[in-house]
């Protein structure tokens, strides 16, 4: 085991049973990943994938029915490990009587910081995640991006080596996700591990090192995301302005579409996607004898997304996962 | 450890003084003196003994009530509306949790059975009844059964519903209100059915009556609160039992919460 793994899951399994009837149902089927310290690690998943019940049994918030798992070193459940990491739950739901100063007091007792340190570090984590102007209101006054910053203090608090994050950008406006998206990256270059959830693939692209896609209870990809999507372009995509000549716009652009693989046609514009073994040269030269102008020409290559969405859909096509419970 | 339980049973504590249906009690309670001091007043000499002991009824029932529902609800709560997540995931193991919650419903039950003895206390004197030793012994009785039956609440809290919860715990309270019935039962009953439930109730429910001593007799010894018939070693002995009944529910409890799922 090396010493700069900070979560290792082994074939990790969680099936939950009903109460009465016992009907199995099984989150997770042999989950196994590794995030090293000092990386962003981004879990991606649809809804149902197990993202959140991987999360809640890293967290021990559930049991564990199969293979193992540890966190800093220490098998899951670990209170030594606990003392050294930041849970941010999804949605999270905190005692709506307190105010942000109260909740992050309680946290930092139960972390057993000595008084003037919590103060110290409530009151500079406040002011981190923005709340500087709420620290009187109760959080029952808060809207849920506010709650989200407050959780995100919470799990702070200890100022963790590790911090785990569900669904952080959930619910958060463009700003708002921007601001989570600089703290994450924040806590990387202050040397914390951050493992985080989300199915907003463009945030987890932007500020993941490596990223894991789970669907229906199993991992179907660990790497960093570049290495994950395929480097032969998928196609080319040309942008051309068409003149505005109602006959010849017309001929002009049933003359291009013919010869790309897709086309998009809005007032004046014409976005043709060529495909990736069609000579893009020949293409421009003929769109240019049309009378149309080249306002663009991008390759365009394989994202995230579409990883992502080709995993969903070729688990879709096989056998479709048990529901998880919410 | 102590700071983790102090800082549960603390924010328990200011959670419980949130909930208004607990000044409800607390003015209901003192209704209930003032109609013992009306009811007194309609007896011919026992003006004093139906102030006590409707004073010490209402601290028993409404003081257990109380602890009903704090035990089936606070517990409860924290994982319905999931802000355990954010507390047993910090460095706190499940049972220091149960504990906390307990202590911090200790902590509220205490505060509410002195304002229901204050209360009591007033009116008593307010009516120019004597007060003795003994009321203060069976206020401290009524106060170890207030905790007994929490523990009770929590302990059904900790797999239950707070429907079935409350259910199982007000079933527990009044058949632990009735054991001298249930020893009778268990030894003269003629169907030997009813004699071995009887017996089996008896090992599983703390014997609630042990504090309840409003001119009664328990084990051919007097002991009421209306003559200076009980002891403080018999208030010992009777704390003593309840502090095993609520040790022994708390463990049980802990045991089962360390093994629930929170999903």
């Amino acid at each position: 085991m090396t010493t700069d793994v900070v979560i290792r899951a082994t074939d990790l399994a969680k099936t939950y049973r009903t109460p009465f009837r016992r009907k199995k149902v099984e989150a997770l089927r042999g989950v196994s990943f590794e995030v090293r310290k000092g990386e962003v690690f981004g879990f991606l998943g649809p809804n149902g994938a197990g993202k959140t019940t991987t999360i809640r049994c890293l967290m021990s918030l559930c049991a564990i029915t199969g293979g193992s798992a540890s966190i800093l070193g220490q098998p899951v459940p670990s209170r030594a490990a606990r003392q050294r990491l930041g849970f941010l739950p999804e949605q999270p739901y905190f005692y709506d009587y307190l105010t942000v100063n109260e909740l992050l007091d309680l946290g930092g007792r139960l972390f057993g910081i000595a008084a003037a340190e919590r103060r110290r570090r409530a009151d500079t984590l406040i002011e981190r995640v923005g709340l500087g102007n709420a620290r009187g209101q109760s959080l029952k006054k808060f809207s849920k991006g506010m709650l989200q910053r407050a959780g995100l203090a919470m799990a702070l608090i200890n100022d963790p080596d590790l911090v785990v994050l569900d669904e952080p950008m959930s619910g958060l406006d463009p700003v708002g996700r921007k601001e989570v998206r600089d703290l994450i990256l924040e806590l990387r270059d202050a040397g914390k591990t951050v493992f985080f959830s989300s199915h907003i693939l463009s945030d987890v692209e932007q500020i993941s090192d490596r990223v894991a896609i789970v669907v229906g209870g199993k991992i179907e990809d660990v790497g960093r995301p570049r290495d994950l999507v395929g480097r032969a372009p998928l196609g080319t995509e040309v942008v051309l302005a068409i003149v505005d000549d109602a006959d010849g716009a017309k001929d002009a652009t049933a003359a291009i579409a013919a010869r790309a693989e897709k086309v998009r046609a809005t007032p004046g514009e014409l976005l043709a996607v060529i495909g990736p073994g069609a000579d893009v040269d020949d293409f421009l030269v003929f769109a240019h004898r049309h009378g149309a102008k080249i306002i663009s020409v991008m390759p365009r290559y394989e994202t995230l997304e579409d990883l992502f969405l080709r995993r969903v859909a070729a688990s879709h096509r096989g056998s479709a996962p048990e529901a998880v419970p919410p | 450890m102590m700071g983790r339980l102090w800082a549960i049973g603390l924010n328990t504590f200011r959670e419980a003084a949130r909930i208004r249906v607990l000044y409800g009690i607390l003015m209901l309670v003192i209704g209930v003196n003032l109609l013992a001091i009306v009811l007194g007043e309609m007896s011919i000499h026992e003006q004093a003994r139906v102030a006590r002991d409707a004073g010490l009824a209402g601290i028993s029932l409404f003081g257990s009530l109380t602890a009903i529902f704090l035990g089936v609800f606070l517990l409860y709560s924290e994982v319905q509306r999931r802000t355990i997540y954010a507390i047993v995931t910090k460095p706190i193991a499940r049972w220091e949790f149960v504990v906390g919650k307990y202590l911090g419903m200790v902590l509220v039950l205490s505060v509410l059975v002195a304002l229901f003895s204050a209360a009591m206390l007033a009116l008593l004197t307010w009516q120019g009844v004597a007060l003795s030793s003994a009321i203060g012994k069976a206020v401290v009785l009524a106060w170890c059964e207030v905790l007994t039956v929490a523990a009770i609440a929590v302990f059904f809290s900790a797999f239950s519903s707070p429907f079935l919860s409350g259910i199982f715990a007000l079933a527990l309270f009044a058949i632990g209100r009735v054991t001298p019935d249930l020893r009778a039962a268990a030894s003269t009953a003629d169907a030997s059915w009813i004699r071995t439930v009887s017996s089996a109730t008896l090992e599983i429910v703390p014997d609630l009556h042990l504090f309840a001593i409003s001119g009664r007799s328990v084990d051919g010894v007097a002991a009421s609160v209306h003559g200076d018939y009980v002891s403080w070693g018999y208030v010992a002995a009777a704390a003593g039992h309840g502090l095993f009944w609520i040790a022994a529910l708390l463990v049980l409890a802990c045991v089962i919460f360390q093994r629930r799922d929170f999903v």
